[in-house]
């Protein structure tokens, strides 16, 4: 009896450790997606100028996050998940590729950029004046339009490491290249940008 | 030739811009940026081994129509052909021997003198 009752408490304690962990690494999850995923949206937004294509995305690549790799060390979520979302991103422009040679052969057109209105999805901050908010809203959508002719790695480069924060290390793995080839596509994009954006800068 | 002060600045320019346009992000979005992190923990949180079991299936269900399919294919090769008897391997020597030819173009000859030994021996009887 004593001893089904130490068995008994033995499984229970197991139970309640592995309880302890899942809540802890829901926890850490949740804090973890709650801090990156308004700028993985922007990133992903500026990337294909579509905020519900790039809610999709996003939201795609926080559930392969959870799914794949939720159980590895917390240190190594921010760069794994960019990866997705990258990933993700380059399929759907390959996709789109594919859509508007479809269309071209059927005889209707490639959809260009389009409805995609930055100011008109902007949001009213409030508490700037009309004219403040008008030059802001501006100056990002020169920002987004200069981002969105870089060629992609280039534009990768950029928004993981200046927008994202990533060190030269983590952005290489999130773009699965090697460091040299991170530096080198953030030093151009950076020109590239200057040359785009010399004027307003 | 611009230097690394202009760089930074630009850099810099950036990162503000880029900022404002996550604070500036409506409620909306938001909120569906919300559910799609709930959903994602969700995933995390059941990953039971049942759900893991369940993973597998598609997996599972390829390969066994696989093994079904390699099986119906290789079935017609198991059907059972008929085996030559052994009259009828002597008759195909027969037929392959050195003499089968002369045999078939004395057929005539062959005839007659099977009917004249039927002959004497009914006279014989």
């Amino acid at each position: 009896m004593n001893a089904c009752a130490g068995v008994f408490a033995v499984s229970c304690s197991r139970e309640q450790t592995t309880g302890a962990q899942t809540l802890q690494r829901e926890r850490q999850l949740n804090e973890f997606l709650a801090e990156v995923e308004r700028r993985a949206l922007r990133i992903a937004e500026i990337a294909v100028r579509d905020r519900d294509e790039a809610l999709d995305l996003v939201q795609n690549a926080m559930l392969k996050l959870a799914r794949n790799y939720g159980k590895r060390p917390s240190e190594e979520w921010t760069p794994l998940f960019y990866r997705i979302l990258q990933n993700g991103i380059r399929d759907w422009h390959r996709r789109q590729f594919v859509r508007n040679k479809v269309m071209v052969i059927f005889g209707r057109g490639s959809r260009a950029e389009p409805d995609y209105d930055p100011i008109a999805a902007a949001p009213d901050p409030g508490g700037r004046t009309p004219d403040e908010t008008l030059q802001t809203q501006q100056a990002i959508e020169k920002l987004e339009q200069a981002l969105a002719a870089l060629p992609t790695r280039q534009r990768e480069a950029f928004m993981l490491r200046m927008f994202e924060g990533l060190n030269v290390a983590a952005t290489a793995t999130a773009m699965t290249c090697s460091q040299g080839s991170v530096k080198t596509h953030y030093s151009r994009a950076v020109h590239a940008l200057r040359e785009a954006l010399g004027e307003h800068w | 030739m611009n230097t690394p002060t202009d760089d930074k600045g630009l850099e810099e320019g950036a990162k503000a811009l880029f900022d404002e346009s996550v604070a500036r992000l409506d409620a909306a979005t938001l909120s569906k940026l919300n559910q799609g992190r709930q959903a994602a923990i969700a995933e995390l949180v059941d990953e039971t081994p049942a759900r893991q079991w369940i993973r597998w299936m598609p997996a599972t269900g390829v390969v066994a129509a696989a093994v079904v399919a390699i099986v119906v294919m290789q079935g017609p090769a198991e059907v059972d052909v008929p085996i030559a008897s052994d009259s009828t391997m002597t008759d195909f020597e027969i037929l392959i021997g050195e003499d089968a030819l002369e045999m078939i173009e004395e057929l005539e000859f062959y005839s007659w003198i099977d009917l004249a030994d039927l002959e004497s021996t009914d006279n014989v009887g």
